[in-house]
């Protein structure tokens, strides 16, 4: 097989992910969502996907998930080609989908419970982990009565219950005001250290994509494209006053740049 | 928040503003009778269409206590009710799963489900009657009947209208498809198959009552008809405030129901709910 040569090359850098060519068209061929992307993602890292609607990041996150199938290239996850639905990835959305039947509690153990009967101990972790997202005082909470970004909390807790180490996040705080949303990525970027787990974030916002991540992959639509992979050299833990900052604002200039000539 | 509303009154929250207005609506309808005794004392209504509020009182007293009458036609309508209902919502939701999970079952039925659901069910009656008789058979296959569509559109609507996300989460976890069936997709469809059943339970009263005024010779219909028939207007009057009650009783009934099943959908029932899982949560620790 073609893919053995760099199979090896990438276990000796410590890459968790890596795509050659990787590509996905609907409809037989007609509708192109990516095309050709190659990356590598390194163990441990924040890697932010930006671009405008249309550019394949909800997709390449799907193609990683092995949700849905490849139409061309090599995809790795752990060294192994993705061929299905697998574990080593935890998955979050906009939308929190929480069980509204469900605790806050009862549904972090969710993914525990399809594996197997949850032990005490998966039950105490299901409660530290809401602790983890600060929710100490609604391990018993059903969803509907949380507001969207304790929902959205619950969620992540789900996620690291899955013992996955990588997180794939899909938009997860697009739906909340700016606010909240500002707490919760700086919760983020503690907690996904703390876990030690690689990240990968969806957004279209520019700004997020820089202050949470180590590499942004830009990417461009009509058809999505990965546009280029920059490097964002700035030292953690980050305070929100980072993005005040000129050489912050010089890379939002890159990364714009970058959308704006596609 | 119920999946269909069938509350009328506006929710009141003061206990107090909810005492003074039950003692206002008791007013008027003490006037109302008051008004309704006195005009037919008077002669002012026709004794024959309009019986006295007092002779339908004393009538109540005589068909369940006097003669006793009423609770062997009660009997019979309500074992056609219960009986149509349970069978018919019991095919209804099973259809409705089987149908739900294979694509190709629901594309070929497709096509029957609609001509079925655009025939008036109470038409098929005299049709079933002939093909089964007189007995009682016929009557729980016309509530069947009745009782079937709801629960089987509603059901197959619920299950269909399970988000992408929820099932692409089921599946980035590892869930089979059995599993994610019966913890995602089958409580998910909880609220529309309880709007569905209590559509039906509500059309199932009905559905008896019909089938037995077309032909039966034991029933409440059955007892409102031989009153009229004989004049007797006070014990037909009682005979069918004897079904409004009824049937507050099952609309009442079905709704604790819900509340009970589909319980995240009612605010008032959460906070009890949630008290009860901390509590098991402990108990399991």
């Amino acid at each position: 097989m073609q893919a053995t040569t760099w199979q090896t090359q990438t276990q000796a850098a410590e890459t968790v992910i890596s795509g050659r060519e990787v590509g996905k068209s609907f409809g037989g061929g007609s509708v192109v969502a990516l095309e050709g992307a190659s990356f590598d993602v390194p163990g441990g890292s924040f890697v932010s996907l930006v671009g405008p609607s249309g550019c394949g990041k909800s997709t390449l996150l799907r193609l990683i998930a092995g949700l849905i199938e490849r139409s061309s290239g090599h995809l790795n996850v752990h060294g192994r080609p993705v061929t299905g639905p697998h574990t080593d990835v935890g998955l979050m959305f906009q939308r929190a989908t929480l069980l509204e039947w469900r605790t806050a509690v009862e549904n972090v153990l969710l993914p525990v419970e399809v594996l197997r009967k949850p032990t005490r101990a998966d039950r105490e972790r299901a409660v530290e982990l809401l602790r983890l997202v600060g929710l100490r005082d609604f391990v018993f909470a059903f969803p509907s009565q949380l507001s969207g970004g304790m929902q959205q909390r619950v969620a992540l807790a789900r996620l690291l219950m899955t013992g996955a180490d990588i997180l794939l996040l899909d938009e997860p705080f697009g739906a909340l005001d700016e606010f909240t949303r500002e707490r919760l990525n700086l919760e983020l970027m503690r907690i996904v250290a703390e876990v030690k787990a690689t990240t990968l974030f969806v957004t279209h916002n520019i700004g997020e994509a820089i202050f949470l991540a180590d590499q942004v992959m830009v990417m461009t639509p009509r058809p999505g494209r990965l546009a280029r992979i920059v490097d964002v050299p700035f030292a953690r833990p980050r305070q929100p006053e980072l993005q005040l900052t000129p050489e912050f604002n010089a890379l939002v200039a890159e990364v714009r740049g970058i959308l704006g000539t596609h | 928040m119920a999946a269909i509303d069938t509350s009328l009154a506006p929710p009141t929250t003061d206990a107090n503003l909810r005492r003074r207005r039950l003692a206002t609506h008791l007013g008027i309808f003490l006037a109302l009778m008051l008004t309704w005794e006195t005009a037919a004392r008077l002669g002012w209504t026709n004794p024959l269409f309009m019986p006295q509020p007092s002779q339908i009182l004393n009538s109540f007293w005589v068909i369940f206590v006097g003669t006793g009458n009423v609770w062997r036609h009660l009997y019979v309508t309500l074992t056609e009710v219960f009986a149509g209902f349970i069978a018919g919502s019991v095919l209804g939701v099973g259809l409705a799963i089987i149908v739900g999970l294979n694509p190709l079952v629901r594309r070929f039925l497709q096509p029957y489900v609609i001509v079925l659901e655009a025939t008036p069910r109470i038409a098929v009656a005299p049709l079933i009657i002939a093909a089964l008789g007189f007995g009682f058979q016929s009557k729980i296959a016309i509530v069947m009947l009745v009782c079937f569509f709801a629960p089987f559109v509603n059901t197959l609507a619920g299950m269909l209208s399970v988000n992408r996300d929820g099932i692409e989460l089921f599946r980035s976890i590892g869930a089979s498809k059995w599993q994610t069936f019966r913890k995602l997709m089958l409580p998910e469809a909880l609220p529309t198959v309880m709007a569905g059943l209590r559509l039906a339970m509500a059309s199932a009263l009905s559905g008896a009552l019909v089938a037995e005024f077309i032909s039966a010779n034991e029933g409440m219909m059955v007892l409102i008809d031989r009153y009229t028939g004989s004049l007797n207007m006070p014990s037909a009057f009682a005979s069918l405030l004897t079904l409004t009650a009824l049937g507050f009783l099952i609309f009442k009934g079905m709704e604790l129901l819900d509340e009970f099943i589909v319980f995240w959908r009612h605010e008032s029932r959460l906070a009890a709910a949630s008290r009860k899982r901390a509590r098991a949560w402990e108990a399991a620790r």
